[in-house]
């Protein structure tokens, strides 16, 4: 079973992925996340304690909006293609917001038979502020014989 | 008046931890996110792949916990209160899929702890990796984390 959508032939620098709209953010995602994840920080469950430590009120695990921004990636590119992700957690996700993920190929490089694409990759809010900036590596597929 | 952190944290190393991965913790963790990505849900789909079994999403390691080392004993060791706690940054190398059944060692450590003034008053920066290799102590994902401290 073919399991790359994408080749690295038909990658080009420059290139965006096609963006990832998730939400809006309802508090049962939260709570099911902490039990998946075993994250039971009650400042992503609990609105009085998140607003006595300061935060305002509830907002998202960091980690959920990471998840949607691997998901992104390998709703482009096929399960297993990602080597490396890293991003910062720019703002703070809360509940009804919506997230849309989103990406832009900065490098193509291939070694040993390794085809490697660099993007640099995003989510933002319904108002167009980044919540999460980053960078990825992912080894695509070749149609080219070796 | 800004809280002290720990600093003699940084060069702790944690004690190593096997966790083995069960089927259903990666179905769970996929659909928590949304993801309903057939490699990560479908046996059949998994058995067909080039991995013979489904595998866990890129951030699937951050579920990899254990008493003695999670982050509840690094804000001990910091002598901070999890109110206080924001995840700063993460980062998965991942060299090749997780895979469930199979049995991974989990060491975490200490590298850096940093402070700086953020827009909201002074905070610290606390740096951690995490490698897992498998049962042929071969590096199988490498995980760093940030955690930020606001003093």
């Amino acid at each position: 079973m073919k399991y790359g959508k994408v080749s690295f032939e038909d990658v080009s620098v420059g290139d965006e992925i096609p963006p990832l709209g998730k939400g809006p953010i309802q508090q049962i995602q939260l709570t099911r996340y902490a039990g998946a994840s075993g994250d039971f920080n009650p400042i992503h469950q609990d609105d009085e304690f998140a607003r006595a430590a300061g935060m305002g009120g509830v907002f998202a695990h960091g980690m959920l909006s990471m998840g949607f921004v691997a998901q992104a990636l390998t709703d482009w590119a096929g399960a297993g293609t990602v080597r490396k992700l890293g991003v910062r957690f720019a703002g703070l996700v809360r509940l009804k917001d919506t997230v849309t993920c989103r990406g832009r190929v900065l490098v193509k490089s291939s070694k040993d038979d390794v085809h490697l694409v660099e993007l640099e990759v995003w989510a933002e809010n319904q108002r167009g502020e980044k919540v999460v900036t980053g960078k990825a590596t992912l080894a695509l597929p070749s149609r080219l014989p070796t | 008046m800004p809280i002290q952190v720990n600093r003699d944290v940084v060069g702790k190393v944690y004690p190593p931890f096997a966790v083995t991965i069960e089927r259903g913790k990666i179905k769970e963790f996929a659909r928590a996110i949304g993801d309903l990505n057939p490699f990560y849900l479908d046996d059949s789909v998994g058995r067909a792949s080039p991995w013979t079994d489904i595998i866990a999403p890129p951030t699937f390691a951050i579920t990899f916990r254990s008493e003695a080392t999670d982050s509840g004993a690094m804000l001990r060791d910091l002598g901070v209160d999890i109110s206080r706690v924001l995840h700063g940054e993460q980062e998965f190398e991942i060299h090749r899929p997780l895979v469930p059944g199979q049995t991974y060692l989990c060491r975490t450590r200490v590298v850096d702890l940093y402070e700086k003034a953020g827009r909201s008053g002074p905070m610290a920066f606390v740096v951690r990796e995490t490698a897992i290799t498998d049962s042929t102590n071969e590096i199988v994902v490498t995980l760093r984390h940030i955690t930020v401290v606001r003093l």
